[in-house]
């Protein structure tokens, strides 16, 4: 099985195969040899026994497929294995297990680890014991000998760290772990990079005890380190290296990341073939390079190829000095007011403590600022100018403005870029303008050349350049009359500028114009920082704490548990355990910690020159695949279908196929009236009977009348509510439908507006419930209008009541009736539609009593009173139902009494006013303003 | 499980010498036990009774307007009304035999006595020797013309013995009108196969008598298991897994093919009678015996 990466757990059921033949044989066979039988009437059995036919032999295929079948179940039985991996030599007392797992070994580690587990695995199957060590962990990191499961954790446990490895340390931790193992295999899974004092821990490690050594490494060393990321002038300078076993040109990605982890810029950085050394330029704009936070190699997942960036390579540092007394109260005086605003987006403004320019002036230059803003500073102290003069050569830029101060101060030839006359010229004097001087085109050769002139600057006042013969170069900025307005000079490295205006808005309005900002902002990229600073003193001679640190994969994470504070110092730092690579400090400023130092290289780690037996491993997955699962599975299908082969020939599955047919379309069809029944179900639940007529009773507004059980009571509240429709059909927009008879204890109430509530002594008590049915209809908005009926049955004296008044307050007892006033005057009853002083039914003189208003007073003499809502109940005595009773020739069914027919009129008019008020609720309470507001709108 | 059918004669020596030899041994048998049969039945056949053409008075009848017989005016002379003389039918009636002789007429069950060949035979000769015995003239279609013989059984028995191969269905197109003929067969061909072959008798005008010989197993299919199926005269074989599945169709079928033959056969005027192997073959004799004397009203009547 050379030629198949196949081997078999217990190659001796393989025997098994030989079988076959044998299997075959006995599949050949056919069934049981039939009785044979003379039959005459052979044809007549041919047409019902034709389909039952059975073949004498089984087919070819189907033979195949059970060979097939009987061939997989014992190559099963052998325990085949799919890419059987190499027994790791692991004989010894002992396995000793050293693993990088420093930044190098972090892209490839999962192969480190299934190659360690392959170590473990033959060391289980030997019985010996495990000692695992990881180069890069703490030194006092336990290491065993342990069991191997005990190991399988701890390698699982074990993850690579972003920092170089220790070998010696960790190399004499395990040749004294082996001192009482003696003879033992030791496996070194190397990352490659060799270190600092290799040999020797490798001598430490493998002179005495070992037996044996299992040399892991990589086929090749593909690292790329990122060792140098510089913001300078035009760009950002990228240095990256690789090792020097890799001559093949190569190009590598850089991509440059904010503090967000966003991409913000590209590089290509290209090795040239046989070098190991890559350089390139990120030429992004300075406002992004000021963003980037971390540069990081595309596709190298490790530490190497990041480096975080700390304030050394961001934003300028400005300096901003003055000596005009700070006045709180003027700010927009003070000279320095608009050059903080205008610099402050894009630059770090340092302002000194001291307000003494000898002490202010070596302040500011300590902090190694990349400029200096000088606000109307005349003389400069003899003690600093040569501080500030070498700061300058040294390639500082240094901003003046001009005023009132730098007039009278004269000529300073090492710290101005011009000569300038004494005194100022300003509007009106001698040497004056007529009007104030706009600016003009920005000369071309300066670095304001792309900006837009600032039309809208006029100055008024300015110091005036000695004209002489280099003055056109040195002018940045130039008035319309030529004079210049800033002036530049480079002087050493640095750059000496000068505003021949003051930094505040008196002498010109260049300070509150964009220009300003522009031209600022100009001068910072032009300046660049000179040198680290350190946040400040105190903090300097402390440590600084974690802040970010890159993991082993390059990503920027917060700070792992063993990371320590990182005690910035004037030697090297080292990258070690507790001070792992990333960013030190706290937000407001960082110390960068890289791995690779500019000066960094890879070199490649050799196998140790000694004379035990070696044995050289690559790392790789275990890919071993078990097959015995698959071949089983794969039996176990062909059974099947060897099944469905078998019923297919029996003739089962067509045997009859009618009914097959039939029994599949009874199938479809009761699954397709399940579905339709479920369907038809859904629409059912949603229905409740009733619904018809709850729909009828909706589709038109209706006034209801309760059923009280009295057949003439009823009637008469029908023919009254059917007078009342053809009413207001009549007079109104309203068209009602018919009124409805409702049963208050069963039917639904809320469907009607109005519930004309006749009360009759002889009927019936309703129930409780129904009462509480007629409450909770009034309470959600509903109205009821009792009608006692019985104006002029009431007995003589004041508090004789009725039968009828008893049933009602009868009711009322059960019901939450608020407090009731007769119809006041100014009630919207009275007004909704007609007006009406009075509700006259079909007797005259009960008044219609409806519920209080609160506030009952009209104070403001109001045509209507105030109210909202509609009141819940309304009670009346005059027998409205009888006044509006009509039979269906529309004649009067009732005479009124006493016999007027206005009252009848007036019995109607009341009844489309109370509807009007069921509907139109307050309204027309509100309708009744519209003259007086449209009065006050002036119309 | 003992085989239920066998072929009496081994089908695979099909060949004319060893059939002869066979047909002429057997013959002789068939006769004795053709004359057995035919003693018991002897006894209700006496002439035609019936007027006809002949030379024996039958009888004196008045004579009726617009007969065309001739009138005896002798008899008439005697008293006042006139007589027509009546003699006894007296023309030889021509009867056709025919036994199927095909290989699968061979077969005998072990619920059978005989193959069905052997009373195929035997009831073709015993009606032969019964038509001989009443001055019939008998013939076998393919083998004899029609004679009249004390002796026709023999003499059709000698035929057979000497006859080379047979063919399985004669030629019936030669048979002309008022003849009858008895075929004995067992009919196992498609029901459409043997109208065919039989309605150039219809279209003749000949009264056919059809006697189906029955084996009990072909009727009950007693045969349950695997079993292989062999057709004795193709050849064919046929597997049944379980047979006693079949069993049910197969009756089905094999009574519809006797029940389409038999009401062909009625609607035809003509008889149709099954004989099986396990009951006797004198059964059959009466009965076909009774359809030949009455004329046609049992035509068309199934019996055992």
């Amino acid at each position: 099985m050379s030629w198949l990466p196949l081997s078999f757990g217990v190659p001796i059921v393989l025997w098994g195969l030989l079988a076959l033949p044998v299997i075959w044989w006995l599949l050949r066979l056919t069934p049981p040899k039939p009785q044979t039988e003379v039959f005459p009437p052979l044809k007549i059995l041919a047409r019902v026994l034709k389909r039952e036919e059975t073949p004498h032999q089984s087919p070819w295929w189907l033979t195949l497929l059970r060979l097939l079948m009987a061939a997989l179940v014992v190559t099963a039985l052998a325990e085949p294995v799919f890419n059987p991996r190499e027994k790791l030599p692991a004989e010894g007392s002992a396995l000793a297990l050293v693993i990088d797992n420093d930044w190098a070994s972090a892209a490839d580690w999962s192969k480190r680890v299934a190659t360690a587990q392959r170590l473990i695995a033959d060391a289980s199957s030997n019985g010996v014991p495990v000692v695992i060590a990881f180069t890069a962990e703490k030194p006092n990191a336990e290491i065993g000998p342990f069991d191997a499961a005990t190991a399988l954790d701890r390698l699982r446990a074990a993850k690579p760290r972003p920092i170089p490895t220790d070998r010696p340390a960790i190399y004499a931790r395990v040749a004294a772990a082996l001192e009482r193992l003696p003879g033992a295999s030791v496996a070194v899974l190397a990352d490659g990079l060799a270190a600092q004092g290799d040999e020797a821990a490798f001598n430490t490690l493998l002179s005495k005890n070992a037996a044996r050594l299992v040399w892991a490494t990589s086929d090749r060393l593909s690292l790329t380190g990122l060792t140098v990321a510089d913001n300078q002038v035009d760009g950002f300078a990228l240095t990256a290296i690789r090792a020097p076993n890799d001559p093949a040109p190569a190009q590598v990605t850089a991509g440059a990341f904010d503090d967000k982890g966003r991409r913000i810029a590209d590089a290509t950085l290209t090795f040239s073939p046989g070098e190991s050394t890559a350089t390139g330029t990120m030429a992004v704009p300075f406002e992004l390079r000021n963003d980037f936070a971390s540069i990081a190699l595309d596709g190298e997942h490790q530490a190497g190829a990041v480096r975080v960036l700390d304030e050394s390579s961001k934003r300028r540092r400005v300096g901003l000095l003055s000596q005009a007394e700070a006045d709180q109260a003027q700010p927009l005086l003070s000279p320095l007011y608009y050059i903080r605003r205008a610099l402050q987006p894009f630059a770090d403004l340092v302002e000194p403590s001291s307000v003494d320019l000898a002490d202010a002036i070596p302040q500011l230059l300590d902090q190694k600022p990349a400029m200096i803003v000088m606000a109307d500073v005349g003389t400069i102290p003899e003690q600093v100018k040569q501080r500030l003069v070498d700061w300058v050569d040294k390639g500082g830029t240094l901003v003046r403005f001009a005023g009132s101060r730098l007039a009278a101060a004269g000529n300073d030839d090492d710290l101005l870029p011009v000569r300038l006359r004494t005194g100022e010229r300003s509007m009106g004097g001698a040497l004056s303008w007529t009007t104030p001087q706009p600016v003009t085109e920005f000369p071309k050769s300066g670095p304001f050349a792309d900006l837009a002139p600032p039309a809208e600057v006029t100055v008024t006042r300015q110091v005036l350049a000695e004209p002489t013969p280099d003055i056109v170069e040195r002018t940045w900025a130039t008035l319309a009359d030529g004079t210049p307005l800033v002036t530049g000079l480079k002087k050493g490295k640095g750059t000496l500028v000068l505003f021949h205006v003051t930094p505040e808005a008196t002498w010109s309005n260049l300070p509150i114009s964009g220009s300003f900002v522009e031209m600022l902002r100009r001068i910072v990229q032009l300046s660049r920082n000179q040198g680290a600073a350190i946040a400040n003193a105190e903090a300097a001679a402390t440590s600084l704490a974690p802040y970010r640190m890159i993991a082993a994969d390059g990503e920027l994470v917060p700070p792992t548990p063993d990371a320590r504070p990182l005690v910035p110092g004037a030697g090297p730092l080292p990258v070690t355990f507790e001070n792992p690579p990333g960013l030190y400090g706290s937000e407001t400023g960082v110390f960068a910690h890289n791995l690779l130092e500019a000066d960094s290289t890879f070199a490649l780690l050799d196998r140790p020159q000694i004379s035990l037996p070696v044995t050289t491993v690559q790392y790789a997955f275990d890919e071993s695949r078990n097959l015995k699962g698959a071949l089983v599975a794969a039996a176990l299908v062909l059974m099947v279908l060897d099944t469905l082969a078998v019923f297919w020939m029996g003739g089962l599955l067509a045997r009859r196929p009618r009914r097959a047919a039939a029994t599949t379309a009874a199938a479809v069809l009761i699954a397709l009236g399940a579905l339709l029944g479920h369907a038809d179900l859904a629409r059912a639940d949603d229905a409740k009977p009733g619904d018809a007529q709850a729909i009828e009773d909706i589709a038109k507004t209706r006034i209801a009348y309760v059923l009280t059980g009295e057949p003439g009571v009823d009637s008469i509240s029908r023919a009254g509510l059917e007078g009342l429709t053809r009413f207001l059909i009549e007079k109104t927009a309203l068209e009602p439908g018919a009124p409805a008879g409702v049963d208050i204890a069963k039917d639904e109430l809320s469907f009607y507006p109005l519930i004309y509530w006749p009360i009759d002594p002889a009927a019936p008590m309703p129930s409780q419930a129904a009462i509480a049915r007629v409450d909770a209809y009034m309470q959600q908005g509903g109205t009821v209008l009792f009608d006692t009926r019985d104006q002029f049955a009431n007995g003589i004296g004041a508090d004789s009541t009725s039968p009828a008044t008893e049933r009602l307050r009868d009711i009322l007892g059960d019901l939450n009736v608020p407090p009731l006033e007769p119809v006041p005057s100014d009630h919207v009853l009275t007004k909704s539609f007609f007006i009406l002083p009075e509700f006259p039914g079909r007797f005259a003189g009960s008044p219609l009593w409806v519920e209080a208003s609160l506030d009952a007073s009209n104070t403001e003499n109001r045509p209507v009173r105030v109210g909202d809502g509609v009141s819940p109940i309304l009670i009346t005595a005059n027998d409205f139902a009888g006044a509006w009773a009509v039979d269906e020739n529309g004649d009067p069914l009732l005479p009124t009494v006493p016999a007027d027919p206005m009252q009848r009129i007036y019995a109607l008019r009341a009844g489309v006013n109370i509807m009007m008020y069921m509907l139109t609720g307050n309204y027309k309470s509100d309708q009744v303003h519209v003259p007086v507001l449209l009065e006050r709108l002036g119309q | 499980m003992a085989r239920i059918g066998e072929v009496q004669a081994p089908v695979a020596t099909r060949d004319a010498l060893a059939r002869g030899r066979l047909r002429a041994s057997l013959v002789p048998d068939l006769l004795v036990e053709a004359r057995r049969i035919v003693n018991t039945v002897i006894a209700g056949w006496h002439g035609r009774r019936k007027r006809g053409i002949g030379e024996n008075f039958w009888q004196f009848r008045p004579y009726v307007e617009g007969d065309s017989s001739r009138i005896d005016w002798r008899r008439s002379a005697r008293d006042d009304h006139t007589y027509v003389r009546d003699r006894e039918w007296e023309a030889a009636h021509t009867v056709w035999l025919w036994a199927d002789p095909s290989p699968s007429m061979l077969y005998k069950s072990a619920g059978a006595s005989v193959s069905k060949e052997s009373r195929a035979l035997v009831l073709a000769l015993a009606m032969a020797e019964l038509l001989s015995r009443s001055g019939e003239r008998i013939a076998w279609p393919g083998l004899s013309d029609p004679f009249t013989a004390r002796n026709g059984a023999e003499r059709i028995a000698a035929h057979l013995a000497h006859a080379a191969a047979l063919p399985a269905k004669p030629d019936l197109s030669s048979i002309r009108r008022f003849c009858d003929i008895v075929i004995v067969s067992d009919f196992l061909d498609p029901v459409e196969d043997t109208m065919a072959w039989l309605d150039v008798l219809a279209r003749h005008g000949v009264r056919a008598h059809l006697i189906e010989v029955a084996d009990p197993a072909e009727e009950t299919f007693p045969y349950a298991g695997r079993t292989e199926f062999t057709d004795p005269e193709t050849g064919d074989k046929l597997t049944a897994g379980r047979a006693e599945m079949l069993g049910e169709d197969y009756r089905l079928l094999y009574t519809a093919r006797r029940q389409e033959l038999a009401g062909w056969c009625k609607r035809l005027g003509w008889s149709f009678t099954v004989n099986h192997t396990d009951r006797l073959a004198s059964e059959a004799l009466v009965r076909i015996h009774m359809a030949m004397t009455a004329e046609s009203g049992y035509a068309g009547k199934i019996s055992a």
